[in-house]
């Protein structure tokens, strides 16, 4: 689920980024820090919409670095229990499928896989019913329930199931 | 409206849920004389026989040791089977509450007189919740039959996976890590050793290897787990939606139940109140219990009290304590004095001056103004009151000489009796609280008089009552 939330954090701005475009290299240098980055908390920050403000910047002892509290908007992306997402599968091996939305890795295990579907290992190894309409590789796009999520500091990952009404493959690249 | 389903659905959730759950600790030795399985069978068994139940009471009466009960009480309590209420009472509360039991339950009656000391002692109450017995037997029965279709068909479940060689166990959360790109499975973090899914815990008995036989073999023994329970649960699931379109018996807070309860047994004092007019306009809000007359108390007052008392009690839900026995023996008769406090208690709704009040009341109506000015007023407005009511009376002794003696004789008897108890009650929760203040109990001349009045001038009084009405509404 995406969110759009406002964010704080401490930038650290060298002194050769001083001068009268200081507010464009903060702004610049926050981008470059904070998108794209994960925390266990907010999920994945997607991307930076604008700054709120600027704080009173505050020169460090010793070093030349000025520390600017900097409070920023920005769209983040979080997965729960139960969402639907839909996915670009990444790998596939007798275990199951890894697949990706987004940023966030998504591991379906083959007993969450529809029974209907075999395993065939191969140069492209897939997931087939036995009539091989649907088909599931490597590319594949495919809509899933996330049925569980591990939240780490730095790092979420999901398992998810296609095995429920309206799930599975949406668009199949090989028939393309 | 019976009480009966409900008592067998708790006897049957009893059975069927929590036959063998056991209160002890894990640190406790399991021996045979301490193995309390079945307690909560018990203790529930002896709840549906019950309403509020003190639960040294309890305790006694099922020969447990309270701590033992306790322990099993709290455990109940947090199945959502029964509420509990704890409060700090002196002897005469626990004595109100005895009373209260003595008029509905079969719980023995035990008043003791003698000892009138403050000493303060916290005493626990629990009771079963039918309301909630009824959800929280649904609910487990939803979760029972969810988490085994879920597990039937695979749903919501967390792949686990073990190493055969050092037996450590992964689930799918971890598959991120586990993999391996030289060949396309999971390998153990710790031996490198390839992982093999393992099928589910509620079958994990049979082998690891996760082919196609075990799966079905898995699949078998679910259907057949949910058919037993089915089966089992069976009478449950009838008595359950027998239940289903029952109103369902509450008891109310313990306060509102003690109020109750001391209504029904005024009530049965004086039953002539049943088919008073002014009843039935004036219910409580609570579900009545079957053994409850609650409509009954508000008739025990006569003339214009009855109407404010009642009004207030009901927007309190809780209007009077019971009436100890003890009191009810003192004195057959009232001072039109008393009785005029009482109405102008019950009008100013401040219980403050005359400090009658039961100690419900007085809580319930924010009694924080026990002034004196106050005090005054009442007594001021009590007296203009109490010279309207002589003069009703007054016509109300006209209109009833003719009727035959006798009857009023009786109707005097039980009314009395039963205005005697409230009073009681009253001057009681007044000796807890206000000191200063003596209860009134005295003039006996004119008990007739007034029964006369509580009983035939109802209509008459009535108008009364309207107008006095209006009086508390100003002052309030």
């Amino acid at each position: 689920m995406f969110f759009h939330i406002v964010l704080e954090r401490n930038m650290q701005l060298h002194p050769r980024h001083f001068g009268r475009n200081l507010r464009e290299n903060l702004v610049s240098k926050l981008m470059k820090d904070v998108e794209g980055t994960c925390s266990g908390r907010h999920g994945f920050v997607v991307a930076i919409t604008g700054i709120e403000n600027i704080g009173k910047g505050l020169i460090r002892d010793g070093t030349g670095f000025v520390t600017f509290p900097v409070k920023y908007q920005c769209v983040v992306f979080r997965p729960f229990k139960g969402e639907i997402l839909e996915a670009v599968v990444t790998m596939v091996n007798k275990m199951g499928f890894f697949a990706e939305a987004g940023p966030v890795q998504i591991f379906v295990s083959n007993h969450l896989i529809p029974d209907d579907m075999e395993f065939q290992s191969g140069d492209v190894p897939n997931y087939t019913t036995s009539d091989g309409s649907v088909k599931i590789q490597k590319d594949s796009e495919v809509r899933l329930k996330i049925i569980g999520t591990r939240v780490d500091a730095t790092e979420i990952f999901c398992i998810g199931t296609i095995k429920d009404d309206f799930l599975g493959v949406i668009n199949d690249p090989s028939a393309a | 409206m019976s009480i009966e389903p409900f008592n067998r659905l708790v006897k049957l959730a009893a059975r069927a849920f929590y036959d063998d759950i056991t209160t002890k600790g894990d640190n406790q030795p399991k021996t045979g004389r301490s193995d309390n399985r079945g307690i909560a069978v018990v203790v529930l068994d002896a709840l549906t026989r019950r309403q509020w139940v003190r639960e040294e009471d309890l305790a006694k009466n099922l020969k447990l040791h309270s701590k033992q009960l306790r322990r099993t009480l709290r455990f109940l309590e947090e199945e959502k089977l029964i509420t509990r209420d704890h409060r700090r009472e002196t002897a005469k509360g626990a004595k109100i509450f005895s009373a209260a039991v003595a008029a509905t339950a079969d719980g023995p009656h035990h008043s003791k007189e003698g000892d009138e000391k403050i000493k303060m002692h916290t005493h626990s109450y629990c009771s079963l919740d039918y309301a909630q017995v009824y959800d929280v037997v649904r609910y487990r029965m939803h979760r029972m039959k969810k988490k085994l279709k879920d597990e039937l068909e695979d749903k919501n479940t967390v792949q686990e996976y073990i190493c055969p060689n050092c037996s450590r166990r992964y689930t799918a959360l971890d598959a991120l890590r586990l993999i391996s790109f030289e060949d396309e499975y999971f390998h153990c973090e710790n031996c490198n050793g390839e992982l093999v899914a393992e099928s589910d815990k509620l079958a994990a008995v049979q082998g690891v290897d996760g082919d196609d036989n075990v799966r079905k073999r898995r699949h078998e023994k679910l259907k057949d787990m949910l058919q037993k329970m089915e089966a089992q649960l069976k009478p449950l699931v009838e008595q359950l939606s027998r239940v289903k379109d029952l109103p369902v018996p509450e008891f109310g807070t313990l306060l509102a139940w003690e109020a109750r309860a001391s209504a029904a047994a005024r009530g049965i004092n004086g039953d002539l109140n049943g088919n008073d007019p002014s009843k039935s306009s004036q219910g409580y809000g609570g579900t009545p219990m079957p053994f409850v007359g609650e409509t009954k108390v508000e008739v025990a007052f006569s003339g214009a009290e009855g109407t404010g008392v009642d009004a207030k009690s009901e927007s309190e839900n809780t209007s009077l304590k019971v009436l100890p026995p003890w009191m009810i023996k003192k004195g057959m008769n009232l001072t039109k004095e008393q009785r005029g406090e009482v109405k102008d208690e019950s009008k100013t709704d401040a219980g403050s001056a005359s400090a009658q009040f039961s100690d419900d009341k007085k809580s319930l109506a924010n009694d924080d103004d026990k002034t004196n000015i106050q005090d005054e007023y009442v007594k001021a407005y009590y007296a203009a009151i109490l010279k309207k009511q002589q003069e009703l009376e007054e016509a109300a002794k006209g209109q009833q000489e003719l009727s035959s003696t006798e009857v009023t004789e009786s109707v005097a008897n039980t009314n009395s009796s039963r205005q005697v108890g409230m009073k009681a009650k009253r001057e009681e929760d007044e000796d807890d609280d206000i000191e200063w203040e003596e209860a009134p109990i005295g003039g006996n001349a004119n008990e007739n008089y007034k029964v006369d009045l509580n009983v035939e001038a109802s209509a008459l009084v009535e108008e009364e009552e309207e107008e006095d009405d209006d009086v508390d509404w100003e002052e309030g």
